[in-house]
């Protein structure tokens, strides 16, 4: 039965390694309850009783451990990358550090599927807890109702629930704010970053590439936001040849909006 | 047909039409001197903890309910909640939990009246969603003028909560 765990951890490992990261945005703590949710695993084994798949299993122990983690528990702000971009731009640094992985990474390229991935983690981190962890396994790891239920222990009814008001929530929340879909959409990051990193790239030639842009006036909005969805299907924030840039700003999103909340409290 | 016959047929007539006009989604006020109730009914094809969730997530209560602008608090047994209503979007309504039994029957209200919500199974995965208001006092003659009619917005609530509820339930697995 070991080598069966074994067998399937490997197998899910890199899913299980991004779905932890888009939790608590930190790469190190990601490591950590992967490694973690393998050794409860290991010595759980005798518990799994077969009525999930040993994937499922191996999801419900790693949500488990990724909601005791502060990171995962903190929900950031809607406006996240509004806040972000504003300490970027007075913390020249970030620039420095960002141009450096650009120039000298083999996962420093910057492209705008990537951005697209990194918003949305960034975004859904606003979203109440149950409601992030049901869109993410849903809509980016493609479990079922019935498999969600048995990860988060919840009822199907509720699970359905949890989905559709974050669907519905993101949706909004896109329609508003990014420039991809919506004339008026007030954030332009993509565009402003694609500029600053590839200057002699045209970014209406890059971004027609990308489905959801070049369906955005056509389409309606919840097929907008399935496209959206499969754009960060295709990504793995670790592996992909934009990695290290995307991962560096997450890193800085990340401490701003902890920073931000800090404050908020005080 | 004799008088005995006759009475019955009416009876079930009637039994029939309000039973019609219950689930149909319009609502009905019944104005007496010293109250006023306005109910309405609607059949949603949808399980009544979903219905139960919408019912008791005040922050999300906007988000799919186009009568309730906000509602602040914990909807809990004896707690207090603060409702904003497109009714009357100046105002703050002050209520009071009084009755929370999970997935059957819920009941906010104040010192002028109480809502009632009542989920009712129905058969074939259907259910009955029921809401009623009763406002009145002694001196509910003086103000009724100035409480604006509620039929529409409960038609209106009753219609919203219809819609998402069977939305949510056609989530595909």
């Amino acid at each position: 039965m070991r080598e069966v765990l074994d067998r399937e951890f490997e197998a899910c490992r890199r899913q299980l390694r991004s779905y932890i990261l888009r939790m608590t945005a930190s790469r190190d703590d990601a490591d950590d309850i992967v490694q973690e949710t393998y050794l409860k695993a290991a010595s759980r084994l005798d518990t799994f009783q077969g009525n999930s798949s040993l994937k499922t299993w191996i999801f419900a122990i790693a949500s488990n451990l990724a909601k005791d983690n502060l990171r995962t528990r903190q929900r950031w702000t809607e406006n996240v990358t509004d806040l972000s971009r504003e300490a970027a731009l007075s913390d020249p640094v970030f620039f420095q550090e960002a141009m450096h992985i650009r120039l000298s990474s083999e996962q420093g390229n910057f492209e705008i599927a990537e951005h697209i991935a990194f918003c949305f983690t960034c975004i859904a981190k606003s979203l109440p807890l149950e409601q992030q962890l049901c869109l993410l396994l849903k809509e980016v790891y493609e479990f079922k109702v019935t498999e969600i239920a048995e990860i988060i222990v919840q009822s199907e009814a509720m699970v359905k629930y949890y989905l559709h008001s974050a669907r519905s929530r993101m949706i909004q929340v896109f329609e508003g704010r990014c420039a991809l879909i919506h004339k008026e959409g007030a954030c332009h990051q993509c565009s402003e970053l694609n500029g600053i990193f590839n200057p002699k790239q045209k970014f209406q030639e890059e971004v027609v590439k990308i489905a959801m842009a070049r369906e955005a006036a056509q389409a309606d909005k919840e097929h907008l936001f399935d496209l959206r969805m499969k754009v960060v299907q295709g990504i793995d924030p670790f592996e992909s040849g934009a990695a290290e840039l995307q991962l560096h700003h997450l890193t800085h999103n990340r401490k701003v909006m902890e920073n931000y909340l800090e404050k908020k409290q005080d | 047909m004799n008088y005995s016959t006759l009475f019955y047929t009416l009876l079930i007539l009637m039994t029939t039409h309000t039973s019609t006009h219950a689930q149909s989604g319009k609502a009905l006020t019944v104005k007496k001197t010293f109250s006023r109730e306005t109910s309405v009914s609607i059949d949603i094809q949808a399980d009544a903890a979903i219905v139960w969730t919408l019912l008791t997530q005040a922050a999300d209560f906007p988000r799919w309910n186009s009568t309730v602008i906000s509602i602040e608090g914990e909807i809990g047994l004896g707690n207090t909640i603060k409702l904003k209503s497109t009714l009357d979007p100046k105002r703050v309504f002050k209520l009071k939990v009084k009755e929370f039994t999970p997935e059957k029957r819920l009941a906010w209200g104040d010192g002028q009246g109480t809502r009632v919500y009542t989920l009712t199974p129905a058969g074939n995965g259907r259910l009955t969603f029921s809401m009623s208001e009763k406002i009145g006092s002694p001196m509910f003659p003086l103000f009724s003028k100035y409480i604006p009619p509620f039929d529409a917005s409960f038609e209106q609530f009753a219609a919203d909560l219809k819609k998402e509820a069977e939305a949510i339930q056609n989530t595909k697995n």
